[in-house]
């Protein structure tokens, strides 16, 4: 269980066993971590974006499996079939899947399991290579099916495209979704990424009600973390609430659902997107918006995860919108001194006193009392496990995602031959 | 008589969850939210019970201070929840990340906590648990860690009836057992908003906002109407002209006719000119065919209201239907695309105007792009009228103001003619980021003047003190020789503070040393 790898033993403050103890006890969560290399696939990612024809001999492909996934991996008995040794650079574990030969991947490769969620012109599927055995180490994997005719219909283009990329550019976060490769048939764009099976903290969030200090402090680190890393690279993110934050085997987040992240470097953007509660007062009020937006969500999300509810919150969206604008914050009582402090340092109207958004930018937020204690290395390096551990009967076990219905097909949806002319062109090089 | 509130709280509930997934099987989605309806209630119940209990002062789950944090899962028995929301344990932050737990699985939540947790889970019968009455609970070392076959296949208790278990969206009931918990609001999944993607056209294609002439009663009027809206509050009087005259006028001849239908997308915001509307909302969230499809009627509007603003944010389903009850009516429409784009040319060409002001700045002349835009981000926009005096000599000077458009003077105690005219891209004032010293001279307005402004403290805290970054250019500044020296002190050719004059003899010292 090379997972444990990197762990070292916890402080002796808290009668945790050790790690690899723990896991020792869940092989079923080790091997969710571990993709090995002789069950699993490795579709060629130089190739992904060259569509070979013709026949593929039925033989193996690959397809690098980056980050977390690989992490436990330790590299040897790794063969390589094929004419594929170059250009690949990513250092990843390999996944073989059968049948699918040296060309782009294409849905019927994968056995569409479950719906993991929906979203507006999104469905993200639990798939497996198809043809592994449906045992319970068979690989797994997130499919996100963007559905074109809905994409042009809410003239989302841009943002879908910016979700590839950007997601490419974030691959070796270790809190990121990880992203694997994309694909296109007629009527759909597909992102295959790493599935995260703990589901999303907003579940666990509901039903717990709040969180206590120490796990809010927790998730907000490594959101911050996240932050940091995303603006580094000139990334604004956009849409933090606790619906996109999900949850690896071991209980560290992985943000996903990038559809509104985008380059923006050191200027600002003007597109109104987010979600309503989370919205910051410059969103709003159309003034232009950059990369403090994120901050002052990370305030909100705190905010939430402490109190169980938003900072604002109407049953219109328009009164919160008023609200937020307004600016007025009310906490509850019991709310840590800590606490209130960093949530209205974050949800600052005045960008020049927005914490994060000021000299020292996202270090100044780590610094702040609210996170005292915290060992970001250690954090980083996942060294020990999250306060809340999915508990999972199997690999495939998808308890912590809701259910959802299957998907409809109506007139509405049809990816007509004049839209495929007028459109198609836009999503040529995704 | 008329149904139970509970009921209809639920009913309601039932309808948005059935608007939002627009089910294909009905009934089986009926089902499956009232077991989870069910299952929550179930919940908040026991975790009442184990509030009132007293269990959450038994801290026998020390060892695993962030056990609070959860609920187990879709356990029936959270047995730490009752620590919800609470202070973490005392003693317990140095080293936060430590403790851990697995989450509970059915067997967990007993543990420590059977004494006080068993008669309540024994109430409820469709959550009774195969474990539960299984004495003794192990240690929490054991319970936590174990290896418990939880993990291999097979051996695993299916440990819950059915699926609709599994669900973490639990609509939680209003009737809280947390006290400051609030009681209206909903927590489902929120789904993200975005309006079209908007780019500023380029500087060579200029875009010029839709004129539809109106009367100056009929501006004033609209003015007054949207004065209250916070989408128009903070617009200053360029955006406002331009949004005004963007909107087009649309007769509503007929009583009767809906303007805008519940449920459907909305593109248009509306002020009423002439006549009277009637606002009606259906509770299921859109309007249904039928009679009553339309749902209750909630209010009016006469001229001079407005309605429909959503719509200028992003596309959202309309909230309410909007229906004519005169005839002859005169409305006002906007479209989100318009506004939008106007608020957004106006802010693009206002920032890079800035920008390039504050490239003319000396004392900023080190800044770099990206902090010069993170400047420009920060700057407020003010309006002085003819007369006005925008910094007063001898007050103390905080803020350091640009000029955008218009004209004003300098002027000085004992000197009857103004020192200095300003107009467009000069700035006064900036000696204010590097010291306290009073203000050395007055500028007041001569014409209507736009200003952008920033105080001392927010451009410290975006950058850091100014003296540090005029320090960039010049190295004989770092080793000790006092930038200020000479600023302080208004010399003889500008003579107050924030004349281009001094400051540019302070910055240019700087630069005679550089070269």
């Amino acid at each position: 269980m090379e997972v444990t790898t990197q762990q070292t033993a916890a402080p002796s403050s808290l009668p945790t066993p050790p790690p690899d103890k723990l896991l020792d006890g869940e092989p079923a969560i080790a091997e969710l971590n571990k993709i090995d290399s002789d069950i699993d696939i490795d579709f060629q990612s130089d190739l992904l974006h060259t569509p070979v024809s013709g026949p593929t001999q039925g033989g193996l492909s690959r397809l690098p499996v980056n980050g977390e996934a690989q992490r436990g991996g330790t590299g040897n008995g790794d063969v390589i079939l094929g004419p594929k040794e170059e250009g690949r650079g990513e250092g990843g574990k390999e996944v073989e899947m059968k049948g699918v030969g040296s060309r782009r991947p294409s849905v019927e490769d994968f056995d569409l399991m479950t719906t993991l969620g929906t979203g507006t012109f999104a469905r993200v599927w639990l798939v497996r290579p198809s043809g592994s055995p449906p045992t319970e180490n068979a690989p797994l994997f997130a499919l996100k099916q963007l559905k074109k005719v809905d994409i042009i219909r809410l003239k989302q283009c841009e943002h879908v495209r910016n979700e590839r990329s950007i997601l490419e550019v974030c691959r070796p976060h270790p809190f990121i979704t990880h992203y694997i490769c994309s694909w296109q048939d007629r009527n759909s764009l597909y992102l295959l990424l790493e599935y995260s099976p703990g589901g999303e903290i907003f579940g666990y969030l509901r039903r717990a009600r709040r969180f206590d200090f120490r796990t809010t402090q927790f998730y907000a680190a490594e959101i911050a973390m996240i932050l940091v890393f995303l603006h580094n690279h000139g990334i604004v993110y956009r849409d933090l609430k606790p619906e996109n934050i999900l949850l690896d085997a071991r209980g560290h987040v992985k943000l996903v659902d990038f559809g509104f992240a985008k380059v923006v470097g050191d200027r600002e953007t003007y597109t109104l997107c987010g979600t309503p509660e989370y919205l910051s007062p410059e969103v709003i009020q159309s003034k232009g918006h950059g990369k403090a937006v994120d901050w002052w969500a990370l305030g909100v999300l705190i905010y939430e995860m402490s109190c169980g509810f938003p900072p604002f919150y109407d049953n219109s969206p328009f009164a919160i919108y008023e609200k937020i604008v307004a600016g007025r914050i009310s906490f509850p009582s019991i709310l840590p001194e800590e606490t209130k402090d960093i949530v209205r340092k974050l949800c600052t109207k005045d960008l020049s006193a927005r914490l994060g958004n000021m000299c020292g930018g996202g270090h100044q937020v780590m610094a702040h009392p609210f996170f005292r204690g915290v060992h970001w290395q250690e954090l980083e390096n996942q060294v020990h496990p999250g306060p809340i551990v999915p508990n999972l009967r199997h690999p495939g076990d998808t308890k912590y995602f809701d259910q959802y219905d299957p998907p409809s097909t109506s007139a509405r949806d049809e990816y007509t031959d004049e839209m495929f002319e007028k459109h198609d062109a836009s999503f040529r090089d995704f | 008589m008329s149904l139970p509130e509970a009921y209809l709280d639920e009913i309601n509930a039932l309808n948005r969850e059935i608007l939002k997934s627009k089910p294909t099987d009905v009934l089986q989605f009926c089902a499956n939210f009232f077991n989870r309806r069910l299952e929550a209630q179930r919940v908040e119940f026991l975790l009442s019970v184990s509030n009132n209990s007293g269990f959450s002062s038994s801290n026998t789950f020390g060892a695993m201070p962030s056990s609070s944090a959860y609920v187990g899962g879709e356990s029936l028995f959270p047995g730490s929840g009752a620590n919800l929301g609470g202070p973490p344990p005392s003693g317990g932050r140095e080293s936060p990340f430590s403790g851990t737990i697995t989450e509970e699985d059915e067997d967990v939540g007993q543990s420590p906590t059977t004494p006080s947790f068993r008669p309540a889970a024994l109430g409820g019968p469709s959550l009774s648990n195969p474990n539960l009455a299984a004495p003794p609970p192990p240690s929490p070392g054991q319970l936590l860690f174990s290896p418990r076959g939880r993990f291999t296949f097979g051996n695993d208790q299916p440990p819950h009836s059915g699926p609709s278990h599994l669900s973490p969206s639990i609509h939680l009931s209003p009737n809280s057992a947390s006290p400051d918990f609030p009681s209206n609001y909903n927590m489902s999944r929120r789904t993200s908003v975005s309006a079209e993607s908007l780019v500023p056209s380029s500087s060579n294609e200029e875009w010029n906002p839709p004129v539809y002439p109106k009367t100056s009663e009929q501006l004033n009027r609209l003015k007054t109407a949207v004065s209250g809206n916070f989408l128009f509050m903070h617009l200053d009087d360029d955006q406002s002209g331009q949004v005004l005259s963007a909107l087009m006028e649309k007769p509503i001849p007929r009583k009767g006719t809906r303007v805008i239908t519940q449920g459907d997308v909305g593109d248009f915001f509306y002020v009423v000119e002439k006549g009277s509307f009637d606002v009606y909302v259906n509770s299921a969230g859109s309007m249904l065919p039928g009679l009553d499809g339309m749902g209750k009627k909630v209010n009016s509007i006469d001229p001079g209201g407005s309605f429909g603003e959503l719509a200028l944010m992003y596309n959202a389903p309309r909230a309410a239907t909007i229906i004519s009850t005169t005839s002859h009516n005169i409305l006002w429409a906007l479209d989100r695309v318009t506004f939008r784009r106007i608020l957004m040319e106006n802010t693009f060409k206002r920032r890079r105007m800035y920008e390039a002001f504050l490239e003319e700045v000396s004392i900023l002349s080190s800044l770099v792009p990206y902090e010069r835009a993170k400047i420009a981000d920060a700057l407020e926009p003010f309006t002085f009228h003819p007369g006005d005096v925008i910094i007063q000599q001898g007050d103390p000077g905080d803020n350091f103001y640009i000029i955008e458009s218009g004209e004003a003077e300098v002027v000085k105690h004992g000197i009857n003619e103004p020192i200095k005219r300003l107009t467009k891209g000069d700035y006064f004032g900036e000696l204010a980021l590097l010291n306290d010293a009073p203000r050395a001279a007055s500028v007041r307005a001569v014409t209507r003047v736009k200003l952008a402004t920033l105080g001392k403290d927010g451009f410290q805290r975006l950058l850091g003190p100014v003296a540090e970054i005029m320090r960039r250019n010049d190295p004989r500044l770092a080793e000790g020789v006092d930038p200020l020296s000479n600023v302080g002190s208004p010399g003889p050719s500008g003579g107050f503070d924030g004349g281009k004059d001094v400051v540019e003899e302070a910055a240019g010292r700087g630069r005679a040393v550089e070269v």
